[in-house]
């Protein structure tokens, strides 16, 4: 019998009824019994606790890939890859910022270098949200109409204007305003610094506000044009 | 009462919104926008666009993805 260096069951059950099988470590003597159960119970865990994040990371995948079917092989490749590194992530720490880290790096390495539309973001080094000043033109009357607006919005308007905006920023306005995860947790998932989710944050906010602003005034909501020379000021 | 004027809260509406200041900033911002309309309306704005955003990207992943999920993950127990 020509034994294989393994430490799979079946080849220890049988080495264990071969004397001079020197072949299976000592330190692998582990009963299939144990595996199973051990095997049983890890997968029990992951389920009771990974899985209900399905829909979230759904959700995630769907503004990444843009399209239902991608987003269900992401969202099951991540919870595969999570699964199989699941003894090394630490219990009692952040389980779903865990997962989107794996989701995230899935997307990146497999999906976006397929995709048409690789906006890596050269301006983005320019920072010109510190700025500010941009929104400044608008008056406060503007600004109710505009909060007004949005609210109004259909959820289809806001997810064509999220689509429409670079990839990075998107996924920056993901993180914190739909999942609510801190700057750091952001900068951890997207491996960029804190600076650099900031500034994907607020200039992902400030286009997709814009972008809103089109579609309601294209749509004749009462909004009065950014353009106009004389904004109506208020003097309350 | 310490207002902090309406440069420095416009600069730092988003960090308030998104909950990155330490309690006294907030506290700044906050005693600064019950005076100015104007900050309190930009305010608005931010935390309009964030719910709208929020409420926008809730989906329901097909129930089949869940079945393909747990086949996939027992699947891989069971490889030799």
């Amino acid at each position: 019998m020509t034994a294989t260096l393994t430490t799979d069951a079946p080849v220890e059950v049988r080495a264990a009824s071969v004397p001079h099988a020197r072949s299976v470590p000592p330190a692998s003597s582990v009963h299939w019994r144990t595996m199973t159960d051990e095997a049983a119970a890890k997968r029990a865990l992951f389920q009771e606790q990974a899985l209900p994040f399905m829909d979230q990371l759904y959700g995630a995948a769907m503004r990444m890939t843009k399209n239902p079917a991608d987003a269900a092989d992401l969202v099951q490749e991540t919870f595969v890859k999570a699964f199989a590194a699941f003894a090394q992530f630490e219990q009692g720490t952040n389980l779903k910022a865990w997962l989107y880290r794996i989701l995230t790096n899935t997307f990146i390495n497999q999906y976006r270098k397929n995709q048409r539309n690789p906006y890596q973001g050269a301006l983005e080094e320019l920072e010109d949200w510190q700025l500010g000043g941009a929104e400044s033109a608008t008056s406060t009357v503007g600004r109710s109409a505009e909060a007004e607006a949005i609210d109004r919005m259909p959820a289809s308007a806001v997810k064509d204007a999220l689509q429409e905006i670079p990839e990075d920023f998107r996924l920056a306005v993901y993180l914190a305003d739909v999942e609510g995860f801190a700057y750091q947790e952001i900068a951890d998932i997207m491996k960029t610094p804190v600076g650099t989710v900031m500034s994907r944050l607020h200039r992902g906010r400030r286009q997709l506000r814009e972008k809103l602003a089109d579609y309601a005034r294209e749509r004749g909501y009462a909004l009065p044009d950014s353009t106009s020379p004389t904004p109506t000021r208020s003097t309350t | 009462m310490t207002d902090c004027g309406c440069d420095k809260a416009k600069a730092e509406l988003e960090e308030f919104l998104h909950n990155e200041l330490s309690p006294q900033q907030c506290q700044d911002i906050r005693d600064h926008m019950a005076n100015c309309d104007d900050c309190s309306a930009e305010h608005l704005v931010g935390l309009t666009l964030t719910n709208k955003v929020k409420e926008a990207c809730q989906e329901k992943a097909p129930d089949e993805l869940r079945s393909l999920v747990l086949g996939a993950i027992s699947n891989l127990d069971n490889r030799p």
